[in-house]
């Protein structure tokens, strides 16, 4: 669960890691591949893709790591001819995926990168605490009709 | 589990479709996908080998306006079949909210689809979860084929715990009960939102099923076992 406060806390940091590290596009994804809080532009992409793609491909990183004895690869970096990829770990289950170009390097990404997650950890900590103490969205109205849900 | 966004005001809600190799998980999103016309629709992702089977998931993602004040975003995953890609199917179910069991209604399949069912429920296990929690629709696909199955077998096999699941019988090739199947799977998970869930849609209540329930038949021509036991 993420109020509009969370989203601006956490897109406010994403905002402020891209201009230091001049990254693209940067966004919270979790585990199961949803998007919550993204800043930067990626033009038409499709974003729901991207994030299911992502955290696909660190799930397996992450299994890998098991079978080589590691605890987590705690970053992972896919690199491009023009356009590359930075996915870091945070905590609750969560990632941080980076997509940057030619302007900037991967030292730099990563470097602020490792920079902005105890705050992106916190911020999740205070979103998971409010989750815990609310009441479960409840919504009136007669939705579940007998008309289709999806057509 | 299921992501509320409270300030972009979406609800994204993640379900898969689970069942052996080749009864039909991928052709149900390929389906869905020339089907569906109103929801706004993502482009179908797989990840597949060269011989198109799936190797990683097959992605699909639809919006929808059916709760009142949110866009609900169903994402929908299936797994491969194969054996040997347990490890994936493991992955593919972080964050899962709701499960659609693809059968296989080929006799000779029987045992492959209990196998699935089985290894379903351990790989929930595996993700701290289990089919009590997690509410699924079985699907019993591949009904144009000469031997399948007869019904009452399957839900017998499948759908014979104290709370019986919604059944669909399908032909994913045509499309036929793909959309009903995906719409029951969407109802439940939607049901949880709702402060007044009537039972009649929600598939609370046994006379809802879809295809018809005969008194549980022991069929001696397959010895599958009862997967659902």
């Amino acid at each position: 669960m993420l109020t509009a406060e969370d989203q601006t806390a956490i897109e406010q940091r994403l905002t402020d890691f891209l201009s230091k590290c001049e990254a693209q596009w940067s966004a919270l994804v979790d585990k199961g591949g949803n998007l919550f809080a993204q800043a930067g532009d990626t033009g038409n992409l499709d974003l729901s893709i991207l994030s299911a793609l992502a955290a696909g491909s660190f799930a397996a990183t992450h299994e890998l790591a098991k079978r080589l004895g590691e605890s987590e690869f705690s970053a992972l970096y896919h690199e491009g001819l023009g356009q590359h990829i930075l996915m870091s770990a945070l905590h609750h289950e969560c990632l941080l995926v980076t997509i940057f170009g030619e302007r900037t390097n991967i030292g730099l990404v990563r470097f602020y990168a490792q920079q902005v997650t105890p705050p992106l950890n916190e911020l999740l900590q205070g979103a998971r605490e409010k989750e815990a103490a609310s009441a479960p969205l409840q919504l009136e109205g007669n939705f579940l009709d007998d008309r289709a849900a999806i057509s | 589990m299921a992501f509320i966004n409270y300030s972009s005001r979406e609800i994204q809600l993640k379900i898969v479709y689970y069942g052996a190799a080749l009864c039909g998980k991928t052709t149900n999103l390929v389906t869905l996908h020339k089907q569906i016309t109103h929801a706004q629709k993502g482009e179908l992702v797989s990840l597949a080998t060269d011989a198109d089977r799936t190797l990683f998931f097959d992605f699909l993602s639809l919006n929808t306006k059916t709760l009142p004040g949110f866009t609900t975003r169903f994402q929908l995953y299936t797994v491969p079949g194969q054996a040997i890609y347990n490890t994936t199917r493991q992955l593919v179910l972080k964050g899962v909210d709701g499960i659609v069991f693809c059968v296989d209604s080929h006799w000779d399949k029987m045992a492959d689809n209990v196998e699935s069912f089985a290894n379903l429920q351990e790989n929930l296990i595996e993700n701290h979860l289990s089919l009590v929690q997690i509410p699924y629709v079985l699907q019993y696909n591949k009904r144009d084929i000469p031997n399948a199955a007869p019904i009452n077998y399957l839900e017998f096999t499948f759908n014979n715990r104290a709370n019986r699941a919604l059944a669909f019988e399908s032909i994913a090739s045509t499309g036929s009960g793909v959309l009903e199947t995906l719409n029951a799977a969407a109802r439940l998970l939607l049901a949880k939102y709702s402060k007044t869930p009537n039972a009649n849609v929600t598939g609370m209540t046994q006379p809802n099923l879809s295809v018809a329930v005969p008194a549980a038949v022991e069929n001696p021509q397959v010895s599958a076992g009862n997967a659902a036991a």
